[in-house]
C-alpha cells in the first residue's frame, strides 16, 4: 500500500532532485545568518582583519554547510540504520581521546589529526541523540513502560557522560546528560521513573562534589557569590556583566567594545563571544541573536511535530533540545545566571568540531523534514508495507 | 490512516480482534504522550527564552544607571597611593609618582572641533577624530589622557580651554626597571597590582579608600646587588650559549630569604603592554621543570637518612636497568660497582634508581613532601607554579624521580629544598620578605645533622673532582650538583634540546647560600667543545655568581680546606653491596 503524502508524492521513493526541492530553505537561511553573526564578531575580535579567525571559521562553516545539505538529502532510512554504528564510532573516539588525546588548558579533549584537531565530545552530542532516537523508535508503544527496556538507553547515555567527565569537562558532560534526559522525557518514559531518577541524581550531588576538581568547585562556589573572589575566579563573570551592561541598548558599535578589545574578557572567541556581541551591538543585538535562535528552534519543533515517525520526531526534537541547551547554557553563563561551564554558543563561537556537528545536526533535522511522511521499520530488517 | 506497527505484534486473527481495540488505545495514548511532551519541552524553551531576555534587559539597564561616571561615585583620587617597596638594604624598587591626568566634561566644552584641534596639537599622540567623538558625546566625564608629564600639563593649561581639568593620580615607577620586574611585578592604570608582589600583597601595599595612605615601605629579602650579579651572569650565558631563556636563584640557606631571583627573558614593568607572554613568564617561581640529576641530591640524602644506604656502600651499575619498556642508562657509564659517592659524582642514573628502590615509593614520596617539593610553595608573589608529580606513583616513577625525571618543580622550590638539606637539616620556607621573624625557629627537622654533613661533603667532592669543576670559585669552597634534562617535545624527550642546571652551595663546610642557575636550550660552543650539558654551561655561571656575590654578602675567602673531601668520604671500611635486582 502506497502512503499518499500531503505533497502528493510517494514518500518511499523521492528522487534527489525532489529532495532538494523539499529542503527547508527558510531554515537554511536562518542558519547562514546566525553563522554570519559569529563571523562578524570574530572579525571584530581580530581587530578588523579576516586573516586570523574569520577565514578559518569561514572554511569550517563552508564545509559544515555542505555537509548539512548532503546529510539532509540522504534518505532518513540510512540514518536510522547508521544510528548505532555512528554512536559506536563516537564512543571509540571518546575512548581514543583518553589514550592519544592532546592536553589543552589542563584537560584532554582533542585528538590531533595533523591539519585539524577533533573534539569527540562534540560529535557525541549528535551521535547520542541519533542512537537514543533509534532505540526508542524501536520500542513498541507499551514497552516504554518496562523498566528493563530502559537499561540499554541509560547505559548509552551514561558511558559517554562518564568519559567526558574524565577529560575532565564538567560542562559538556552535564549538557550531554541534560540532552539525554530530554530524549527520555520526549520518548514517553513514565514520569514517576523520571522523578525517581531525578531524586537519585540529587542525592548523588554530595558524592559528585567529592570528585570535582578544585577549579570546578571554585566556579560553583563563586557562582553563588561572585564577589567572594572578585579578582580571581569571579573576575570573568563580573567583567562579562560589566561588558553586557556597558553595551546599553544599541551598543558601542563594531570594533568599539572596550571590555573585549582591552582583553578584560576571557575566551572571547569561544565562550564569551555573546558578551562581546552584547557590548558592541547592545541589547538590540543580543535580543536579535536570541530571536534568530527562537526562529531556528521553532522550525525544528514544527518539523518534529509534523514527522510521522517516532524516529524523526525524536531526532528533530533531540537535536533541537541539544542546540537549545547549548546556547541557553552559554547565555545563562555569561549573564551570570549559572556557573561558568564552558559551553560554546552554537553556530557563533569559534571552533571547528562544534560548528560542523551543529550543522550536521541541522542536516538531520532537515532530513526528517524531507522524509516527514516516511514510515520507518521499527525493528531492523523488518521492512514495512 | 492505517497503522502498520500493530501487525507485527499481534498473532492470529482472534487475538487480533480481541486486542485491536486495546492496542489502538495504547497507540493513541503513546502518540498523545509524545505530542504532549514535545509541547511541554517547547514550553520550557519558551520560558527559558523569557528568562534570558529578561536577564539581558536587566543587565543592560544596570549599565545605563552606572554610566553616570566614575567620578560621581569615587570622589577625588582615582588611583590610590601605594606603599613603597625597597630591597633588603633600603634601595628603592617601586614607588608612587603623583601625576596629572587630563579629563573633560563634554557638556562644558564650547566647540568640540576647536578643542580637539588644539588638544591634538599639544598631545600629538592622540587621534583628532577619536578626540572629537569623545568630546561630542553626551557625557559628563571622559578621560583625555592619563599621566601627563609636567610639560604636557603646562601646555594644556596654556590653551585655556573650558571643560578640561586635571585629576591627581598615582603612577607606579620602578627605578630598577627590568632587574626586579618578575619579583616586584607591576600595577595597572588604576594602580592596583597586576603581577608579582604588587598583586599578591595588593592589600598590604595599596591604601584603602579613605585611608591617608601613609604606609611603611615593604622591605624585601632581595639584595639588588646580588640580583644584578645573577642577572648579568645569566644574561651573558644566554648570549654565549644562545639559550632561549634562563633562570637563577640565590637563597639564604638558613632562613629561606631569597636574595636574588632572575628569569630571562624579562620585561620593562613600565611597558608591560609591549612585553611578550614569554618575557612576562616567571621561570623561577611559576615554571615547573624536570630538574634532572640535581634531584640525586635528594635521593642520596633520603637513602642516607633512612639508613638504606651508607656512604661506604657499593651499588651495582654494571649494566643498564630495564623496567617494563623503559631502559635506564648512565651518561658517564662506568659499568662497574660504584660507591655512593661515585653514584653522586659520576651522576649514575642506574645507581640513583637502585638507591630509590631500596627506599621504596611511599617513603620517597613522603621525603619529597617533607622537603616541600610536592606542594605549591607559599611565596609572596602571584605567580607560583604547582609541581607535577607522578600519579600513580609506580615503581618506574620511583626510579625516574630518583634522577629527576617524571617530576617537575619550580627552581625556587628546588633551591629551598637543597637549603633544607645542607643547612644542618631544618626545613626552609622560601620568602621574598625581609622582616619575617621566627622563621628559623619553626623549621622542622627533615634530615639529621649527619646526613646534612654527608650531603655537603658529596656536593663539595663533586665540584672538586666531579662534573661540577667549572663551578668552583677559589676560596669559597663551592659544592654543587649538575643536572641536564632533555626537554619534553611532541612524542618524547628531545635529545638536542636540553635544560641545563647547576645547584651550588657555599661555603660547603657550613653553607650560607644556595645558588641555582638553569639555562633553557643552551647550544654548545667551541670553548665547550660543543657540549651544552650543565657541567659546561650552567656550572660556570654559578661559579662566577659566587665569585662576585660572596664579597658583597660578607663571606671571606677561606684558607686551605682542612681535609681533602675525597678522603673523608671513603673511610676505608668495606660497605655492603647494594643491588636490588
Amino acid at each position: 500500500m502506497a502512503v499518499q503524502t500531503s505533497t502528493g508524492l510517494s514518500e518511499s521513493r523521492l528522487t534527489v532532485v525532489q529532495r532538494i526541492q523539499q529542503l527547508n530553505w527558510g531554515l537554511v537561511l536562518l542558519i547562514a545568518v546566525t553563522a554570519c553573526v559569529g563571523l562578524t564578531m570574530l572579525y571584530s575580535i581580530s581587530e578588523g582583519t579576516t586573516e586570523t579567525w574569520v577565514s578559518r571559521q569561514l572554511v569550517r562553516f563552508g564545509v559544515g554547510f555542505l555537509l548539512m545539505l548532503i546529510v539532509a538529502v540522504v534518505d532518513i532510512r540510512f540514518w536510522l540504520r547508521a544510528a548505532f554504528p555512528l554512536y559506536g564510532i563516537s564512543l571509540a573516539l571518546l575512548v581514543a581521546v583518553e589514550v592519544v588525546g592532546t592536553v589543552g588548558m589542563g584537560a584532554r579533549r582533542w585528538i590531533d589529526l595533523g591539519p585539524f584537531q577533533l573534539q569527540p565530545s562534540e560529535i557525541m552530542k549528535i551521535a547520542l541523540v541519533l542512537a537514543l532516537a533509534r532505540y526508542f523508535h524501536g520500542l513498541a508503544h507499551d514497552e516504554i513502560a518496562w523498566l528493563r527496556r530502559l537499561v540499554a538507553p541509560t547505559a548509552m547515555a551514561i558511558v559517554p557522560v562518564a568519559l567526558v567527565l574524565r577529560q575532565p569537562d564538567l560542562g559538556t558532560a552535564l549538557l550531554l546528560l541534560i540532552g539525554a534526559g530530554a530524549m527520555f522525557f520526549l520518548s514517553g518514559v513514565r514520569l514517576r521513573v523520571l522523578g525517581a531518577v531525578a531524586a537519585a541524581a540529587l542525592a548523588a550531588i554530595p558524592v559528585v562534589w567529592h570528585y570535582l576538581r578544585d577549579y570546578q568547585r571554585e566556579r560553583i562556589l563563586t557562582f553563588f557569590d561572585p564577589e567572594r573572589d572578585p579578582l580571581g575566579a569571579g573576575y570573568h563573570i563580573l567583567q562579562s556583566k560589566i561588558a553586557l551592561g556597558s553595551g546599553g541598548v544599541f551598543g558601542k558599535g563594531l570594533l568599539q567594545g572596550t571590555q573585549s578589545h582591552l582583553h578584560f574578557l576571557p575566551e572571547m572567541r569561544t565562550d564569551f563571544i555573546f558578551t562581546m556581541l552584547a557590548e558592541e551591538f547592545g541589547l538590540v543585538g543580543a535580543l536579535g541573536l536570541l530571536t534568530l535562535y527562537i526562529f531556528i528552534l521553532t522550525y525544528a519543533i514544527a518539523i518534529a511535530l509534523r514527522s510521522r515517525s517516532q524516529f524523526g520526531r525524536l531526532l528533530a526534537m533531540g537535536i533541537a533540545a541539544t542546540f537549545f541547551v547549548y546556547f541557553c547554557a552559554n547565555i545563562a553563563m555569561v549573564t551570570g545566571l549559572i556557573p561558568v561551564v564552558g559551553a560554546p554558543l552554537p553556530l557563533v563561537s569559534y571552533g571547528g568540531t562544534a560548528m560542523v556537528t551543529t550543522l550536521v545536526g541541522f542536516g538531520l533535522v532537515m532530513s526528517v523534514h524531507i522524509h516527514r511522511d516516511a514510515s520507518l521499520p521499527r525493528r531492523a530488517g523488518a521492512e514495512e508495507p | 490512516m492505517s497503522d502498520p506497527h500493530e501487525r507485527l505484534f499481534t498473532g492470529g486473527l482472534p487475538a487480533r480482534l480481541a486486542n485491536s481495540a486495546h492496542l489502538e488505545g495504547a497507540r493513541k495514548k503513546a502518540v498523545e504522550t509524545g505530542r504532549n511532551r514535545l509541547v511541554i519541552v517547547a514550553a520550557v524553551f519558551a520560558c527559558a527564552f523569557v528568562v534570558l531576555a529578561g536577564r539581558l534587559v536587566h543587565l543592560s539597564s544596570m549599565g545605563d544607571a552606572g554610566s553616570a561616571g566614575p567620578v560621581a561615585e569615587g570622589g577625588g583620587d582615582i588611583s590610590l597611593a601605594r606603599a613603597e617597596i625597597v630591597d633588603r638594604n633600603g634601595v628603592l624598587l617601586a614607588s608612587d609618582l603623583t601625576t596629572a591626568s587630563l579629563y573633560a566634561n563634554p557638556l562644558q566644552v564650547l566647540d568640540a572641533a576647536e578643542a580637539s584641534d588644539k588638544i591634538s596639537r599639544v598631545l600629538p599622540e592622540l587621534d583628532r577624530g577619536e578626540l572629537f567623538s569623545k568630546l561630542s558625546a553626551p557625557n559628563r566625564f571622559v578621560w583625555i589622557k592619563r599621566h601627563l608629564t609636567p610639560r604636557q600639563q603646562h601646555a594644556v593649561n596654556a590653551l585655556g580651554l573650558p571643560g578640561f581639568a586635571f585629576l591627581e593620580e598615582q603612577k607606579r615607577v620602578y627605578p630598577q626597571g627590568n632587574l626586579v620586574a618578575h619579583i616586584v611585578g607591576y600595577t595597572g592604570v588604576d594602580n592596583r597590582g597586576l603581577a608579582g608582589i604588587e598583586k599578591r600583597l595588593d592589600e598590604r601595599l595599596g591604601a584603602a579608600a579613605g585611608d591617608d595612605g601613609a604606609r611603611p615601605p615593604l622591605r624585601l629579602s632581595v639584595d639588588v646587588r646580588v640580583q644584578h650579579v645573577l642577572h648579568h651572569q645569566l644574561a651573558l650565558a644566554v648570549e654565549k650559549y644562545r639559550a632561549i631563556g634562563a633562570t637563577g636563584v640565590v637563597l639564604d640557606a638558613d632562613d629561606g630569604q631569597i636574595l636574588a631571583s632572575v628569569s630571562l627573558p624579562d620585561f620593562d614593568p613600565h611597558r608591560v603592554d609591549r612585553a611578550s607572554a614569554d618575557s612576562r613568564f616567571n621561570r623561577a617561581s611559576l615554571g615547573v621543570y624536570e630538574m634532572g640529576s640535581t634531584f640525586k641530591i635528594f635521593t642520596v640524602a633520603m637513602a642516607l637518612e633512612l639508613g638504606t644506604a651508607d656512604l661506604a656502600d657499593r651499588i651495582d651499575a654494571r649494566k643498564p636497568l630495564r623496567v617494563a619498556r623503559f631502559m635506564i642508562r648512565d651518561d658517564h657509564a662506568q659499568e662497574r660497582w660504584l660507591s655512593v659517592s661515585e653514584v653522586f659524582t659520576y651522576s649514575s642514573n642506574i645507581g640513583a634508581a637502585r638507591m630509590a628502590l631500596e627506599v621504596g615509593a611511599e617513603r620517597q614520596r613522603e621525603f619529597l613532601e617533607r622537603i616541600g617539593l610536592l606542594g605549591r610553595a607559599s611565596l609572596e608573589i602571584a605567580e607560583i607554579g604547582r609541581p607535577i608529580a607522578p600519579d600513580p606513583w609506580r615503581k618506574i616513577s620511583t626510579m625516574t624521580v630518583a634522577f629527576g625525571h617524571g617530576i617537575a618543580v619550580t627552581p625556587i622550590q628546588m633551591a629551598s629544598a637543597v637549603a633544607s638539606l645542607v643547612n644542618g637539616g631544618t626545613r626552609v620556607t622560601p620568602t621574598f620578605i625581609a622582616d619575617r621573624r621566627g622563621v628559623r625557629a619553626t623549621g622542622e627537622r627533615v634530615v639529621s645533622d649527619k646526613t646534612s654533613q654527608a650531603i655537603r661533603l658529596l656536593m663539595r667532592l663533586n665540584v672538586v673532582e666531579g662534573t661540577g669543576k667549572k663551578a668552583d670559585a677559589p676560596g669559597y669552597f663551592v659544592g654543587g650538583k649538575t643536572g641536564t634534562a632533555e626537554k619534553v617535545g611532541a612524542g618524547g624527550y628531545r635529545r638536542k634540546a636540553l635544560r641545563s642546571s647547576f645547584i651550588g652551595v657555599f661555603p660547603a663546610s657550613k653553607p650560607r647560600y644556595v645558588v641555582l642557575a638553569m639555562l633553557d636550550e643552551p647550544q654548545g660552543t667551541k670553548e665547550t667543545f660543543g657540549f651544552a650539558t650543565a657541567g659546561w654551561t650552567a656550572a660556570p655561571v654559578v661559579g662566577r655568581v659566587i665569585e662576585r656575590a660572596a664579597p658583597l654578602l660578607g663571606i671571606e675567602i677561606g684558607g686551605e680546606e682542612e681535609e681533602e673531601p675525597s678522603q673523608r668520604v671513603d673511610p676505608g671500611r668495606k660497605g655492603r653491596q647494594l643491588a636490588s635486582f
